[in-house]
């Protein structure tokens, strides 16, 4: 059976909060995982005596763990996906648009 | 919702009119015509009362005797009497074996006391002592006989107010001075009375039992081991207290050491107590900083703290382990939980 890296949804109504966890694809959505590697929480926060007003989220993650599940070939979600692309595990999935003048030179990007 | 009548809506009759069952579908024609009935619908009826047929209340003796009351002796409650308390107590006296006190609001409920709260002058004073002279939160807290973490609270608070002050936004200064005016105030001045205990330990509920524990006769029983007795995890009285270093400065005093300086000695170690308990929040802080990896992105900074899911146990269910737990039942299903908030960030 397949094993995913993914999120299970906790939290409340319009609070929301995510378990990062490793868990057989076909078992329900906030089951028993076979290991949780990891919180998110998606709702965006201030530093409480910063007043500049920059959000932030938290994202809690072991790295050790993902990159062994990542290596015996979990697949993760594109959410989760993203989040390992963050810390340098996986390749960014959805690269940023790159202006036209530098698409003309691919090989030059690869290298 | 009922049907809402335009208009006037204290028509008692046009609001019956109005609820009638409405016409069959035999006769259409009822329906395109006015609701109103030719009787009614020739003049609006004069009325003072909104859907209310029963007579106003005549004036009631107990009315009456409010009234009485707020003309005579209870005239000296309308205004605050600036400086003291003006409660509903100073007129009652039940007999002179049971007086009621001035700071008591409710001259049934002796059990209930207004206390007194610091005055501005009480507060700015705080606040001078701790960012003006940068003296250490314990010796301002056992100088003025204030609670530390009510010291810490007032110097939150003065710095907001100063911070407003700067930035031109509006106090609610009336409202303040209105208050205060009706509280009893200390000034923290010499020769007032203590203002509240500050060094009160918390009695952990394990230690309220009686235990016997047997020991040999030779052997010196001290209060940690007394502490021990309750239980394993019980602190001995000694490492509860707020300001440990006050219970040294009275035994430096009895040793023969001059009063001035066990003062001084107390000031130097409560500094350096509170600077040690900053370093450690400072050493914290910045493990917690190396375990982080900040990604800026076009919206938000993602902080990302590297764990260890290994935390989880054995069982799955340790406490300090990350993430929302499974199979235990949620933080406000639990019963002998606080649920609000126990600390300032």
């Amino acid at each position: 059976m397949v094993v995913k890296m993914r999120l299970a949804r906790f939290g409340r109504t319009n609070a929301p909060f995510y378990n990062i966890v490793v868990a057989h694809a076909r078992t329900a959505r906030n089951s028993r995982p076979l290991e949780v590697i990891g919180t998110y929480d998606p709702i965006p926060k201030r530093d409480t005596y910063d007043e500049s007003g920059k959000l932030h989220k938290d994202i809690k993650l072991d790295t050790t763990r993902a990159k062994y599940w990542i290596g015996v070939g979990a697949q993760p979600t594109d959410t989760v996906w993203r989040i390992l692309s963050m810390v340098g595990i996986l390749p960014p999935k959805h690269r940023p648009a790159v202006p036209a003048a530098k698409q003309t030179t691919p090989q030059a990007n690869k290298a | 919702m009922p049907p809402r009548i335009r208009g006037s809506s204290c028509q008692p009759q046009l609001l019956l009119n109005y609820l009638e069952p409405a016409p069959s579908s035999l006769t259409p024609s009822l329906t395109i015509a006015p609701r109103h009935r030719p009787a009614t619908s020739s003049a609006p009826l004069p009325c003072g009362r909104s859907f209310s047929t029963t007579p106003a209340p005549q004036v009631t003796r107990l009315r009456r005797r409010f009234n009485e009351w707020v003309e005579g002796s209870g005239e000296q409650f309308k205004e605050p009497r600036y400086g003291e308390t003006n409660y509903i107590s100073r007129t009652v006296n039940f007999s002179d074996f049971r007086p009621v006190s001035p700071d008591q609001p409710f001259p049934n409920n002796p059990n209930f006391r207004s206390e007194r709260v610091l005055s501005e002058k009480a507060r700015e004073m705080i606040w001078q002592a701790i960012m003006v002279k940068g003296m250490p939160l314990k010796a301002v807290s056992a100088q003025f006989h204030v609670d530390m973490r009510r010291v810490a609270a007032v110097v939150r608070m003065k710095e907001i107010e100063k911070k407003w002050q700067r930035e031109n936004k509006p106090l609610a200064l009336p409202y303040a001075r209105a208050v205060m005016g009706m509280l009893p105030t200390a000034d923290l001045s010499e020769g007032e009375k203590p203002f509240e205990p500050i060094n009160d330990i918390h009695v952990h509920s394990y230690t309220m039992q009686q235990l016997f524990v047997p020991t040999s006769e030779s052997r010196e029983f001290t209060r940690a081991d007394a502490a021990k007795a309750f239980g394993e995890r019980i602190l001995p009285p000694d490492a509860k207290m707020r300001i440990p270093e006050l219970v040294q400065m009275e035994r430096n005093i009895a040793a023969g050491m001059p009063p001035r300086e066990a003062t001084a000695t107390f000031i130097r170690e409560a500094a350096e107590s509170e600077k040690a308990f900053a370093d450690r929040q400072h050493s914290r802080a910045k493990a917690t900083e190396e375990r982080t990896l900040r990604v800026q992105t076009d919206r938000f900074e993602f902080r990302i703290e590297k764990i260890n899911s290994e935390d989880v146990g054995p069982t799955g269910r340790a406490r300090k382990a990350v993430g929302w737990r499974y199979g235990v039942p949620h933080m406000d299903r639990r019963r002998g939980e606080v649920k609000i908030p126990t600390r300032v960030e």
